[in-house]
């Protein structure tokens, strides 16, 4: 067959199928002229940002034609345009250096995902079950302007309210603009790991708000106090980048990489040494270092300088934090404790990290400024090899009101954006009681989740690559790092991006802003950002020595006799991540687990309560209880059990509703006095088997050992 | 001289981040099967960690193992294919000819790295995930084997792009997924024909073995392995 | 020996042809149901996709090549074991051959079945062939799976003749007392049997040529499917033993399975004049001595691991040994010898029924055998983390029965169709001096000669 005949046979066909289709209305699908011009299986690459995390990695798009089912002026049909089809690390951005974690590959999933909410919809049902109609935009917008204006009306503008993620950029700016012009109080930042705790004690020891950049190409000796910088926390892609630097990348010399930590993360796991420590004494690890360091007078204390005295007993030394001392309080052996000390100042650069559940604890500031003391104890701090923090236009801001203010308040309205804290909350804290007692909330999410479910009106966003992004991240580079991204596609439905929305519904209130708005849309804010605010000036640095507090746990030893650790799932980070059905079948690093939740225990605890590989055990505290198989693990002590934070959503989407358990929802609503945030480290449980095997650990791999035979399978 | 692609895994290096696996799902088409169907053993990883653990609480060492098709020069699932669906190139890829196969798995049995995955029913991604899907890589049907290509059309479109350019091909520059996407830099791939690419040079490391050396299938992946510490001399 | 006269033997083995019992219907309604089942089960997995059976990473094999395995040992209950007593010209074997022949050519058809079931894509089975393509593919002929398909199609087309050739003059015999439509279809399969000398002696020839030349094809098969595994450098399948240790194991459950064919026979169709205990015995000595060189094979493949030490194949050993398939390791070694050995070496406990009961223990035994050779080591391959395990579905054993149940269909179809005890050989055999067969038995046969 002939070119010529082959074409001349297709159209044939093809006519034949359009005029069988016509009669049938269902068959009638609507073609839409293609909005661009695009070559067809040649690939463009588009700039965008990942938004899965704080970290900000500039990605690129590689987009390609293809036929997609599209909404277009409120009408369904098909039309050929520009889709994304991978993600990659941005090569030119200083932070991704071109690659790109896991959860940032399946981003591209959140755009296509099959429960995106393609238009407004408005709630028909009782609040949370879920039952919503689709409605117009204006109809949409309509009723949001006369909420507001109603309220605006009543003079209780400050009882709007505004829940959003920790984004930093003209986004936030935009939101903090609309909300000042409007009269209500400031927008909410929340998200379960969102390092309040460790931004508050960079600024006490060091006049930064901040997460540090670590430079770990450099560093010779790293000792991690619990941070999963692999994994999930800060940036997890430079320092992965650096990382590989720091074990291989300079011939002949390879760092030593010690992790103190109760439980071995997937950071861990590559540590050269593993110093089990007991939950919430990592700090005094870290006390105990410097205090050998300065008995031995391998450097002064007062090279700590502000650090350093910002810890009660600094000055003399630290008297109460003897090696001996340290291994009564933290299960670590006073040799041991010599040893990492004299290693840790020999074989400089050096370099201490803290993070993650180190600082999970009522004690978390005190935690994290005895290695930020440390660090400058050795002087690695602004120094290659240690930490630094990035220069950047636009520092993290103190958030000026928390979640716990927000609810208090009793707001009247509440805008939420992507936020989910009726999931990331502990059942003890009843938000999810208080929101349902909102009388009107509007979400701007693309997916109905355990909070938009009680929405009663939903502003379907833009993907992130439908939208414009930028990037301002606060780490992971040494330079400033700054970006915007046009879209790097069209979106697929009727959805809007939320700024745009703002931006609309401020110019539909029938009192106008004062002082208006002065953007039409997103990009033109980008075009012209309103001006930073102020920089609150770093806290005095006189500020008074804090003295070590033990860290305190909810439940008495007797009752409940283990630790909970949870921590952040590698695929599904917080469970915001859990709708995306790559990350869901992602074999857990350590467990090889898949779709489900687990529980790790001890060997020893395991067989001491008769718990096998897979039997459903529950894990119970003073505040509720939640059920999952055990994975019997020799990487966790056993005082504790640990549970990976992702499932056990109510309601997120197909692939994530009522899948796993949510070890957050039994936690004690403990908050980290100075910052608010909750410490999700510091709950006692009890566990107890209460079944064989349900089915729903799914693992991938067989056996845990390369030669079981000598270790018997499991 | 023919390119002789390979590849040196670095295990040093390697974190276990697995950003190389969801990278490969999404460069090749791989479907996601879903919690039932996983439960039953039928998730597929053309790339996966291994993770294996030494030794008791609290000395436990965890150590991760990228493993992916070695590409082996005297490859085992090739000679036993009936169909020569599984065949080698002669740029030394163990293709995998989808149309070709029939499904006697017989491949997949032989192959001791267990790095081939079986299509038990039809792929299926729940509208609109089709379109995420790569037009540079085709779908393969219920009951046709599968595995890793080393991103074959990746290899493809960067040799005629060379050609278009009337130029060499740059070491470093054509990379399959899953080395794109490794923050660590663990996953190094190059052409071994090339004495001057690093993949080369790296696979010549005291550090480097092969998987299942002693089966003498001859893998085309040079594992480098972890190292310890060692007290430095005193400074 | 019973010496009967011509025409009541005559009488007696084609009375199953020309009479059947309301009890042979219900029978043949009740398997051809079973068998529509395992039909029903194939297509339900055809339009499914191959995942509906139990099969998954690692163990991309289970019931289904358990089951090939199974029956294509099954088969050589038959040919190699007529084609051996036809060469050394046992007396006894007579009565035994034909219905041992056809049990070979069911099983082999039954057998082959499996390889294509398996399949992930069995319409394209036909690729295996080598047939003339504008692509000029040819199957590689490295794969021990296209030596399969050429061993078993050699074998089945071997047998085949085998198993009509003797049926000639039976065929002849069923004409010339029949009438109507049976006489002519007789007729056609009787070839123009007249039993002239000529014919006689090209018969007589014609057998001792495929007597031999089965017996290398017999012992080939079953090498090279034991040669599937033993190829394939799986821990425990990479082991020179399994050419000899298949072929054995396949003698024995044939042999297993013809005593079983034959009870079931002297029982329903009344044959007790036909098959005596003697052939049971005989058969039985023969079932011992496989028995015994099973128990050898089994401890030499063993102790060599054990000594071999190496940690994959040690993986496997301890798994079959005393680990999670070691229930079924154990059950087959009671079936395949703590049971059938007492029996079949006491001369009390050799009867019919004691053999059969043996035998349905080898049946057992060494069906589990075939499972245990496959699953475990794919379950244990070298790298621990791809460690699996198999549980079979509905399917496949729905379409396991469905096969068992086909053998029995297939085999009380035949007779009633084709006399199942040959009827001219026995009358050789009755007479003092056959017409044709003039050579004195040599000494071999004397061994299997039976006790008066």
């Amino acid at each position: 067959m002939d070119r010529r005949r082959f074409l001349k046979v297709t159209a044939i066909t093809g006519t034949s199928a359009a005029l069988a289709s016509c009669g049938h209305p269902e068959n009638q699908i609507i073609r839409f002229v293609p909005e661009e011009e695009l070559t067809p299986g040649i690939a463009v690459w588009k700039p965008s940002v990942c938004p899965l995390c704080s970290a900000g990695c500039g990605v690129i798009a590689r987009v390609m034609d293809g036929d997609a089912e599209v909404f277009r002026n409120g009408q369904p049909g098909v039309t050929r345009m520009g889709l994304a089809r991978k993600l990659e690390g941005d090569p030119a951005h200083a932070v991704s250096q071109g690659r790109l974690c896991a959860r940032g590959q399946a981003a591209l999933q959140v755009t296509y995902h099959p429960d995106r909410i393609t238009t407004p919809l408005r709630r028909t049902g009782e609040r949370g079950n879920g039952a919503f109609q689709e409605v117009s935009w204006d109809e949409a917008l309509g009723e949001l302007v006369s909420r507001i204006d109603e309220l605006v009306g009543k003079g209780q503008a400050s009882a709007i309210a505004f829940l959003g993620r920790p984004r930093r950029g003209q986004r936030q700016a935009l939101v903090g603009e609309f909300l000042r012009a409007l009269g209500a109080p400031a927008p909410v930042s929340f998200a379960l790991f969102d390092d309040g705790v460790a931004r508050h004690a960079n600024e006490l020891s060091f006049g930064r708000y901040q997460l540090p950049t670590l430079d770990l190409a450099r560093t010779r000796y790293l000792i991690n106090f619990g941070a999963d910088f692999l994994g999930t926390w800060n940036s997890p892609v430079a320092q992965g980048v650096a990382y590989g630097r720091m074990r291989q990348g300079q011939p002949g010399v390879r760092a030593k990489f010690v992790q103190v930590e109760p439980r071995v993360s997937q950071t861990g796991a590559s540590a050269d040494e593993w110093v089990v420590v007991r939950p919430g004494t990592e700090g005094v690890v870290a006390l105990g270092l410097a205090h050998v360091i300065m008995r031995e007078g391998l450097r002064p204390a007062t090279a700590a300088g502000r650090a350093g005295t910002l810890v009660d007993g600094w000055a003399g030394g630290l008297p109460q934090f003897t090696p001996q001392e340290v291994e009564r309080r933290a299960g670590v052996t006073a040799e041991r404790l010599e040893r990492l000390a004299k290693e840790f100042v020999t074989y400089g650069p050096s370099l201490a990290v803290i993070g993650g559940a180190a600082l999970a604890h009522a004690n978390g500031v005190v935690q994290a400024l005895a290695v930020n003391a440390l660090n400058a104890l050795v002087g690695s701090v602004d120094a290659p090899g240690g930490i630094s923090f990035m220069p950047t236009e636009a520092p993290p801001a103190r958030p000026a009101r928390s979640l716990r203010d927000l609810v208090s308040a009793s707001p009247q309205l509440l805008l939420v954006d992507e936020a989910n804290p009726v999931f990331a909350t502990p059942s003890a804290a009843r938000v999810g009681e208080a929101l349902r007692n909102i009388p009107f909330i509007a979400s701007f999410g693309s997916f109905i989740d355990d909070t938009s479910v009680l929405a009663d009106l939903i502003l379907p966003d833009h993907s992130f690559l439908e939208s414009w992004t930028e990037s301002s991240p606060e780490s992971g580079a040494m330079e400033a790092v700054s970006m915007t991204a046009p879209p790097a596609m069209r979106p697929l439905y009727a959805t809007r991006a939320m700024p745009d929305v703002l931006l609309e519904v401020s110019r539909r209130l029938s009192r106008p802003l004062d002082p208006p708005l002065p953007w039409q849309t997103f990009e033109e804010v980008l075009q012209a950002p309103p001006a930073a605010a102020p920089a609150a000036p770093a806290r005095a640095a006189s500020a008074s020595p804090v003295t070590w507090a033990d860290a305190q746990f909810d439940g008495d030893a007797a009752t409940y006799p283990f630790h909970l650790l949870p921590y952040a799932s590698q695929a599904l980070h917080d469970g915001s991540l859990a709708h995306l059905p790559w990350l869901q079948e992602l074999p857990d690093p350590m467990t090889t687990a898949m779709w489900c939740s687990w529980v790790e225990i001890n060997a020893h605890t395991a067989r001491q309560l008769g718990i096998a590989l897979g039997d459903m055990v529950e894990v119970s505290s003073a505040h509720g209880s939640v059920r999952a198989p055990a994975v019997i693990s020799p990487g966790i002590g056993p005082e504790a059990v640990a549970m990976p934070v992702g499932q056990g959503h109510e309601t997120f989407t197909r692939y994530a509703s009522g899948r796993g358990a949510n070890p957050i929802r039994v936690l004690a609503p403990v908050e980290e006095p100075a910052t608010g945030t909750l410490a999700w480290s510091a709950t006692r449980v009890r566990l107890a088997r209460v079944g064989g095997p349900d089915g729903s650990l799914v693992l991938f791999a067989g056996a845990t050992r390369e030669r079981p035979d000598h270790h018997g399978r499991g | 001289m023919a390119h002789r692609w390979g590849m040196v895994v670095d295990l040093d290096r390697c974190t276990g981040c697995e950003a190389c696996v969801t990278a490969c799902h999404a460069e090749n088409n791989i479907p996601t099967v879903g919690a039932a169907e996983a439960a039953r053993g039928r998730a597929m990883h053309w790339i996966r960690v291994e993770r294996y653990w030494e030794g008791e609480f609290p000395e436990a060492r965890l150590t991760f193992r990228p493993v992916l098709c070695q590409q082996c020069d005297n490859a085992p699932c090739e000679a036993v294919c009936p169909t020569y669906a599984s065949h080698q190139t002669d740029e030394g890829l163990n293709a995998q000819v989808y149309n070709r196969c029939i499904g006697t798995r017989y491949c997949a049995n032989a192959c001791m790295y267990n790095v081939r995955f079986f299509n038990f029913f039809h792929p299926q991604w729940e509208k609109p995930l089709q379109l995420q899907l790569n037009p540079d890589v085709s779908l393969r049907e219920a009951g046709v084997m599968e595995k890793c290509t080393f991103c074959v059309q990746r290899i493809k479109a960067a040799k005629s792009e060379a050609r278009a350019e009337e130029r060499e091909l740059v070491d470093g520059a054509l990379q399959p997924a899953c080395a794109q996407a490794c923050p660590a830099g663990a996953l190094v791939f190059g052409d071994l024909n090339d004495p001057e690419s690093r993949v080369a040079r790296l696979s010549e490391s005291p550090r480097g073995s092969k998987l299942l050396e002693e089966y003498g299938a001859e893998p085309k992946i040079t594992y480098l392995q972890r190292q310890g510490w060692h007290e430095p001399d005193a400074q | 020996m019973n010496r009967t006269r011509n025409n009541p033997l005559a009488d007696d083995l084609v009375r199953p042809l020309f009479h059947t019992s309301v009890w042979f219907y219900g029978a043949v309604l009740v398997l051809a149901t079973v068998v529509l089942a395992g039909a029903a089960a194939w297509g339900y997995q055809l339009w499914y996709g191959i995942g509906v059976a139990g099969i998954n990473w690692p163990v991309f094999w289970g019931f289904y090549l358990t089951n090939f395995v199974f029956w294509i040992g099954i088969s050589h209950a038959g040919t190699l074991i007529s084609a051996i007593l036809r060469l050394v010209n046992a007396r006894w074997r007579r009565p035994v051959t034909r219905c041992a022949e056809v049990i070979t050519v069911f099983a082999l058809m039954i057998g082959a079945m499996f390889p294509i079931i398996h399949l992930g894509r069995p319409w394209l089975a036909f690729w295996l062939a080598p047939y003339p393509s504008a692509r000029e593919i040819w199957p590689n002929f490295r794969s021990p799976l296209v030596w399969d398909f050429f061993a078993i199609n050699t074998y089945l087309t071997g047998s085949l003749m085998f198993l009509l050739l003797p049926m000639i003059p039976d065929f002849a015999l069923v004409r010339d007392r029949s009438t109507g439509w049976r006489r002519r279809i007789y007729g056609a399969l009787a070839l123009g049997w007249q039993g002239t000398t000529k014919q006689w002696h090209r018969l007589e020839s014609g057998m001792q040529i495929m007597a031999i030349a089965i017996i290398p094809v017999a012992v080939s098969v079953h090498t090279i499917v034991s040669f599937d595994f033993s190829m394939a450098t799986v821990p425990m399948w990479h082991s020179t033993i399994f050419g000899p240790y298949f072929v054995a194991g396949a003698i024995f459950s044939g042999i297993a399975a013809l005593i079983v064919a034959m009870a079931a026979l002297r029982k329903l169709l009344h044959l007790e004049a036909y098959l005596h205990p003697v052939h049971f015995e005989n058969l039985g000595k023969l079932l011992l001595l496989m028995s015994l060189l099973w128990a050898y094979f089994v401890f030499a493949e063993r102790l060599t691991v054990w000594y071999g030490n190496e940690h994959s194949e040690m993986a496997v050993f301890w798994a079959t040994q005393r680990g999670e398939y070691a229930p079924l390791y154990w059950a087959m070694v009671v079936c395949n010898f703590v049971i059938p050995f007492p029996i079949l070496a006491l001369r009390q406990l050799r009867t019919i029924a004691g053999t059969v009961v043996a035998s349905f223990a080898v049946l057992i035994g060494m069906w589990l055998e075939r499972f245990l050779i496959i699953v475990p080591s794919l379950a244990h391959k070298p790298l621990p983390y791809t460690w699996g395990d198999y549980a079979p579905q509905p399917v496949e054993i729905i379409i396991m029965v469905a096969t068992f149940a086909a053998m029995i269909l297939l085999y009380m179809l035949f007779s009633k169709f084709v006399p199942i005890i040959s009827i001219w050989e026995m009358k050789v055999g009755n007479q003092p001096h056959p017409p044709v067969v003039t050579e004195a038995e040599d000494e071999l046969a004397g061994l299997w000669r039976a006790r008066p």
